[in-house]
This record gives structure tokens, C-alpha cells and sequence, in this order.
């Protein structure tokens, strides 16, 4: 070729396409959206997090926590993102998600973190997964059920061979009725056909905080392997520089961890979280996208009333309502 | 054999010998670029040394996470993004540059002015990702993907970019002759795609953050721009220019080489949407990059045919000649990263693999089986031309062509099958979750080997690099061969 010119051209010229194609088109299209909400102005998704939760999801980037855990749900047609469930947790788990997520889930995130790689679970909605408060008080009677129920049955007391110290009997134990299993054989995994509802908010029996409450992420960041036998293998890396390790003095600190075996801090010490660990665990307990968008199809049920059928992706989102 | 005081130039000997005016000329060219481009070189090995440590730290942290864990700044989660800024910032945008430099000048046939520049700038980027590492590991990443980062750190790269870089570009004034050859139009993109793609993705994560998800497409449309039209574009430049010098045959086809340029600046940029499949953004983004990416085929079988034609009947060649071997290695590598990128993009396939290890062995034969084997080669041709002293050992470079060959065909394999495993496993709802996390656990302890071959491999390369540098290379008018030579290749400057 001679002379500059048409390769500057041409140079210029294919890369403007894409960058205009790429970024500054599609920017239009879902670059300004805003959040979404009902005639009367209520109800209104997404809402800006908190600013714990805000920090917290700088915490979520900074340590990497985004190279291992997405944050975004494919459609049904696409993955097996809607059908599953999450691991730990009464049987049968919390779902993973109710629908796909939609460019409106994420306009207040910054930074936006929907991942790449699925080490771990998707945790879009990881704080819908949360026992909800009128579980909670539910959850102690439901621990002392023998192992054979199906809560156990989902996931038997850890280290069943070895006896594990139940809780120290400290006030703050979440479920200080639950050490009886430990060291029982545990129960042959048999399905959970019907769950009762009492069950299905039931703490792990082996003294674990109920699952993905906050008590529970403090306890799986601090040792993600103590969770649970089936969580051996979990490669997810302790986050222990995230707690801090006192002495106790006078009383227990009531966000102390409830730790047991290995993990335990020597007596009259206690692990407590540092505040960039309670932020996390904010973050973590913010996400859910479980609200209903106008623009996606919830799983199993028809879209909201009033609004144009299952849009697919490709089709630009509905004008915002205006004021 | 005892090294004497002026290491500068072998011209000299080599040129009054052959009496070749051209030949003066070359190495006079090749001493104005001579304190830059080692200067590059050598910022690059130590990076590709501290980024070799951390890829093995790395992966073997991932499949024994309780190792270290303990200490923040030793966390996975933080050496990660480390180690591939350093692999992507030093390491390879640095053996990019000296190399890119270093094919500008000679192809400009003018000699490099004012390398002080270069070398002020050279310093600027070393400080630059010297700050951005320590960024990372003490807990500001940014998030984004091979752009972690933060923002003052980028900002150092920039004015180092426009130091060393402005310069290079001048060099295109002073050419003489009226043609120019493919591999500068790939360097010449490359020269000006880098600093649009990189203001341009800072202006809109960092500058003016775009909404939501926008910053998701803007991080990958960089990241896979980065790929192709930085490191991309500058390792097929490169092996337009070594594959034909050192076989001494003119490239095949000129018309095959335009269609192969235009079309891979055109397709390649489109690409990047494809790795975030079936997410939250219009459909019509994620199918154009598919479409992008499928079609990226044309430049692939353009550019793959022109240097097979080329490299028809030379192919023994690569017995000899180790700049040969490593770059024809990494210019087939190029169409096997292409396929392996359409096969895990396609809407069917991406179902299982996508999510999975699966991508990251798609960066990894991109960035090392592709890229940085062909910048492996053109520092077997260019080194000795800059110090005037051959490559020591032919053993070394045989053992850091091997290891490196199959320790980055292990890791793919290790990455690609695992990935297939994990993404097939998440997919089938009667496993738990954990479940598909076991069943990758053996091929990252795989992959943890590949990490080590390429270690023993970087640290091989290192040392027979000092070896040079330190002027104790072998002296010598015949250039290192891989094999004793047979009578009749003595036509080939190899």
C-alpha cells in the first residue's frame, strides 16, 4: 500500500465503528435508565444501596470476590440459572432466582460486578436467600428435631465422625439447642419430599447461625470449609484479615462469631468482624433482584398485569414512567 | 572469547566482511534503538518473572485456598488481578513496545531520534505499574477486568504511553521509501488503537462513569479490544516481519495480507460482547460481538494461509532457527485461539462453558500461546542484532521453547476440558453447586503443573537473557542455531 492516508482512514475509520457500535450506541439504549415504579409512584426498583452496602461492594472488588461469584442470572431458555438452588440452607434451598436479570437491576451499582467465572454461586440474589425474620424464631424448636429430618438430611452435622463442641452456651448463639445431633451417624441423604414448613427454616443442626443469615456469612467468610461436610471442597479462600481476634472483656460481644473446632479462638478470646466485614455482609444481604421488573418474565408466572408479554432482551426496555 | 569493552555494534565485523552498504545501515539503525529497546526488554523479563511467581501462587491457590490465606495482601483475590495487570502491563505491553519500536525503525529505514524520550518513558511505565500493583495489593482495584488498576496509575501509563510512543510514530515522517509493509500498517493500528481504547475506557469507568451495566460492556469491549488490537495486531505484525526475514522470502501474498489486515481491524473490534452471553443487555450487543467473533475466521484463514504459502517448502527451517519456531509456533496458535474463541462464544456452547475456567484458557492461548510466543522469537532475532553477541546455549532455547510449548498446551487443555466439566456439571440441576466445583478441582492441580513448566521455562529465558545483556553471549559471525546446520541452508538468514 502507498500513503498514509487511507490507512489512517481506515484505521480510524474501523475502530470508531466499533467503539461507536459497542459503547456509545448501546449506552443510549440502557445508559440512562431509571428506576421503575407504579402509578402511584411507590414500589419503587432498584433503589441506591446503603451506604454500609455501597461500601461494601468495593470491598466485594478490591478482594476479588468477582472473579469467582457472578452476579447475573441467564434466562431459563439459555442455563439451568433459574432451576437451581443453593447448597447449604433447608431443603429444599433458597432458588438461586426467580427471573433473569435485566440491565434495571444494576443502574445504581458502581462498580457494576457481574462476573465471569462461577467458582461459587451466583449471588445476585444472595440476601433474598436470607431466613426472613418471621423464620427466625421458628428456627430454634425446628434445630432440635432429630437428625432424620429432611433440614439434616440436606446437610448433616459437619465432621460427623468427630464430635464438634457444640456452642459454648453463649447468649448469642442463634440455635444453643442444637448441638444433640453432633456426633450422631448422619441421616442417609433421603429426598425432601415435603418439608415442613417449620423444617425449612431450620439451622444447620451442627451449630451453625441459620443459613445465609448474617451471622452465617460472617461464619463462611471467616471459614468457608467449616460449613459443612459437603462444603470441603469449596475453594473460596478465608477472609480471616477481615476479623479481628480480642480479648473478651466483661461481657461477649454480641456479633462475635460462633466458631468451633480448628477455627476456635483460645478462652477468653473472641473473633469479632471488622467494619469492612460488616459492610460486606450488608452488601452481600442487599442483593436481591427478586422484584418484579415490567420488562422481564418471572419464572412461572405471567408478567405483571399491564405490561407487554416476556420482552425479550434485544428489545429496548420501557420508557421510564414519567412524573 | 574475552568480551571486550565496545559491546555496541558488531558492524564491523559483520558488514566491512560482506561489504554491504545496507547492511552498515541496519546496524546503524539497530544501535539508535539499541538502550530503549533492551531497556524495554529487560523491564519486560523481570515483570514476566514477578508475573510467572504469581500465576503459580495463584493457581495453586485455587485449589488450596487455606495457603496463605490469611494475610491480606496474599489473599487470591487480590494476587489474581495483580498477577494479570503485571502479565498484561509489564510484561507484555513492554515486550510489545521494544519490539514494535525496534520493527518501526528498521522498517522506517531511518534510525531512532531522541530514544532519551523513550527511555524517560520506559521509566514512567515501569513507576506506573509499579503503582498500580501496589494499588491492588493494598485494596483499591477497581473491579473492572485487566483494567484493576486504579485510575492514578493509569494515568502514569498514559503520559508514558505518549512519551515512548509519540516518538515511534514520528519515525514515520523520516521513512524513506515509498512502500509500506504489512507489518507496519498492524503497528502503525496498534500504535494509534491503544491509547483511543485505553482514554477512552478510563473516560467512561473512571472519567464519566457510564450507568449500570454499560461499565460491564465498556470493561470487556476493552479487554478483548486489548487482546486483539494492542497485542493482537503487534504479534502479527511481528510474525509478517520475522517469518519472511528469516526464511530471506518475500511474504506470499500482498493482497491476502490487505484483506487479512482490514478485515481483522473490522471483525476484531466488534468482539468482546460475546463473553457476557445471555446477560443483562440487549440481545442484538451480545449477537453482534458472536457474529464479530464467528467472522473474525476471515482474517484467521487470510493470515494463516498467507504465512503457510510463505512458509511452504521452509518449514524444516524451524529446526534451526529458534526466532522460526517460536513464532511460527505462536502465528498457529493465533488460529487455534480464534477457533477456541468461537467455540465458546457460540450461544449453543456458551450454555456449558460459559461461567467456566473455559475463558480463561481462551485468554491465556490469546495473551501467551499467541502473543507471547511470538514475542519470544522476535527477542531470539532481535537481542543479538542490539548486543552484538549470540545466544549462548542452543539447549536453553530449546528447553524454553518446549516448556513453554507444552506448558501452555497443558494449561489450555487443563483449562478447556475443566471448563467443559464445571460448565456441564453447573448445568445439570440434580448436582449441587459444590459438586461442579470438585469436579474441576483436577484440572486446576493440572494446570498447577503447566504453571510450573512455564516457570522453569521463564527462568531458563531470564538467565540466557543476562547471559546477553551482561555481554557474555558468544561472538560469533554465525547466529545460534537449535540443531548443527546442514550443508545447504546457508541461503537463509536465519
Amino acid at each position: 500500500m502507498k500513503g498514509l492516508v487511507p490507512l489512517f482512514i481506515g484505521v480510524f475509520g474501523t475502530f470508531a465503528f466499533s467503539w461507536v457500535g459497542l459503547t456509545v450506541i448501546p449506552n443510549l439504549q440502557i445508559g440512562a435508565l431509571n428506576p421503575q415504579m407504579d402509578e402511584e409512584g411507590t414500589d419503587i426498583y432498584p433503589a441506591p444501596k446503603s451506604g454500609m452496602a455501597d461500601r461494601g461492594r468495593r470491598i466485594y472488588a478490591a478482594n476479588g470476590c468477582i472473579y469467582c461469584h457472578s452476579q447475573q442470572i441467564r434466562p431459563e431458555y439459555a442455563s439451568a440459572d433459574i432451576d437451581r438452588v443453593r447448597d447449604a440452607g433447608p431443603s429444599p434451598g433458597p432458588k438461586w432466582a426467580e427471573r433473569r436479570s435485566a440491565p434495571r437491576d444494576y443502574i445504581f451499582d458502581r462498580p457494576v460486578v457481574l462476573g465471569q467465572e462461577r467458582m461459587g454461586p451466583d449471588v445476585a440474589n444472595m440476601g433474598k436467600a436470607a431466613p426472613t425474620e418471621e423464620e427466625k424464631p421458628a428456627a430454634a424448636p425446628a434445630a432440635s428435631a432429630p437428625a432424620t429430618s429432611p433440614a439434616a438430611a440436606q446437610s448433616p452435622p459437619a465432621n460427623a465422625g468427630a464430635p464438634k463442641p457444640g456452642p459454648t452456651g453463649s447468649p448469642a448463639a442463634p440455635a444453643p439447642s442444637a448441638a444433640p445431633p453432633a456426633g450422631s451417624p448422619p441421616a442417609p441423604p433421603t429426598t425432601a419430599a415435603n418439608p415442613s414448613p417449620a423444617a425449612s427454616a431450620s439451622p444447620n443442626p451442627a451449630g451453625l447461625p441459620p443459613a445465609y443469615s448474617d451471622a452465617w456469612h460472617h461464619r463462611h467468610l471467616y471459614s468457608p470449609r467449616s460449613m459443612s461436610p459437603d462444603n470441603r471442597d469449596s475453594t473460596m479462600p478465608a477472609y480471616k484479615f477481615l476479623y479481628e481476634k480480642h480479648p473478651i472483656s466483661g461481657e461477649r460481644s454480641a456479633d462475635a462469631l460462633q466458631l468451633d473446632g480448628r477455627d476456635a479462638p483460645p478462652p477468653g478470646w473472641e473473633i469479632v468482624p471488622t467494619y469492612e466485614a460488616k459492610c460486606l455482609v450488608a452488601y452481600l444481604m442487599s442483593l436481591d433482584q427478586s422484584h418484579p421488573l415490567k420488562e422481564v418474565k418471572t419464572a412461572g408466572g405471567a408478567p405483571p398485569a399491564g405490561s407487554p408479554p416476556a420482552a425479550p432482551a434485544g428489545s429496548p426496555p420501557p420508557a421510564p414512567p414519567k412524573k | 572469547m574475552t568480551p571486550t569493552a565496545d559491546i555496541p555494534l558488531r558492524e564491523p565485523t559483520v558488514s566491512a566482511a560482506a561489504g554491504d552498504a545496507e547492511q552498515l545501515e541496519r546496524a546503524r539503525i539497530d544501535a539508535s534503538t539499541r538502550v530503549p529497546v533492551l531497556m524495554f526488554y529487560a523491564s519486560a523479563m523481570v515483570w514476566l518473572l514477578i508475573g510467572t511467581l504469581l500465576a503459580g501462587f495463584v493457581s495453586f491457590k485455587l485449589h488450596s485456598p487455606d495457603w496463605f490465606s490469611d494475610v491480606s495482601f496474599l489473599t487470591w483475590g487480590r494476587l489474581r488481578p495483580v498477577h494479570m495487570n503485571v502479565m498484561i502491563y509489564g510484561w507484555a505491553s513492554m515486550a510489545a513496545m521494544g519490539t514494535a519500536i525496534w520493527l518501526m525503525a528498521r522498517l522506517c529505514r531511518t534510525t531512532l531520534r531522541h530514544p532519551l524520550l523513550i527511555v524517560t518513558g520506559i521509566w514512567f511505565w515501569n513507576i506506573g505499574v509499579l503503582i498500580g500493583v501496589i494499588g491492588i495489593v493494598m485494596g483499591y482495584s477497581t473491579g473492572y477486568d485487566w483494567l484493576e488498576f486504579p485510575p492514578y496509575a493509569a494515568l502514569v501509563l498514559f503520559v508514558a504511553y505518549a512519551l515512548i510512543i509519540s516518538w515511534a510514530v514520528m519515525m514515520f515522517r523520516f521513512r524513506r521509501g515509498d512502500q509500506i509493509y504489512i507489518t507496519q500498517w498492524y503497528l502503525l493500528g496498534a500504535f494509534l488503537w491503544f491509547p483511543w481504547l485505553y482514554s477512552a475506557a478510563q473516560a467512561m469507568l473512571f472519567v464519566v462513569p457510564v450507568q449500570g451495566v454499560m461499565q460491564a460492556a465498556v470493561g470487556w469491549w476493552y479487554a478483548n479490544n486489548l487482546l486483539f488490537l494492542w497485542f493482537g495486531a503487534i504479534g502479527l505484525g511481528t510474525a509478517y516481519y520475522m517469518i519472511p526475514k528469516v526464511i530471506g522470502r518475500p511474504v506470499y501474498s500482498y493482497h491476502l495480507a490487505t484483506i487479512g489486515f482490514w478485515t481483522y481491524a473490522l471483525f476484531s473490534s466488534w468482539t468482546g460482547m460475546q463473553r457476557l452471553v445471555d446477560g443483562p443487555f440487549p440481545a442484538w450487543m451480545i449477537t453482534a460481538s458472536i457474529a464479530a467473533t464467528i467472522l473474525t475466521i476471515i482474517p484467521v484463514a487470510t493470515v494463516g494461509l498467507n504465512h503457510h504459502m510463505t512458509m511452504q517448502g521452509y518449514f524444516p527451517v524451524m529446526r534451526y532457527s529458534p526466532t522460526l519456531r517460536f513464532t511460527v509456533f505462536g502465528a498457529m496458535s493465533y488460529t487455534v485461539f480464534s477457533v477456541v474463541g468461537i467455540l465458546i462464544s457460540l450461544r449453543s456452547t456458551a450454555r456449558y462453558l460459559h461461567f467456566s475456567q473455559a475463558s480463561i484458557a481462551y485468554s491465556h492461548i490469546g495473551l501467551y500461546a499467541f502473543f507471547t510466543m511470538i514475542m519470544f522469537g522476535s527477542m531470539y532475532y532481535i537481542v543479538p542484532r542490539l548486543v552484538g553477541r549470540e545466544w549462548r546455549y542452543a539447549t536453553l532455547i530449546k528447553l524454553h521453547f518446549w516448556s513453554s510449548a507444552y506448558g501452555v498446551g497443558l494449561m489450555s487443555l487443563m483449562l478447556l476440558v475443566g471448563g467443559l466439566t464445571q460448565g456441564a456439571d453447573q448445568d445439570d440441576t440434580s448436582m449441587t453447586f459444590i459438586e461442579s466445583v470438585a469436579s474441576v478441582l483436577p484440572y486446576l492441580r493440572g494446570r498447577t503443573v503447566a504453571a510450573l513448566l512455564l516457570t522453569i521455562s521463564h527462568f531458563i529465558f531470564a538467565f540466557h537473557f543476562g547471559l546477553m545483556l551482561f555481554g557474555l553471549g558468544r561472538t560469533s559471525t554465525v547466529p545460534t542455531f537449535l540443531n548443527p546446520i546442514e550443508a545447504e541452508g546457508s541461503e537463509t538468514h536465519l
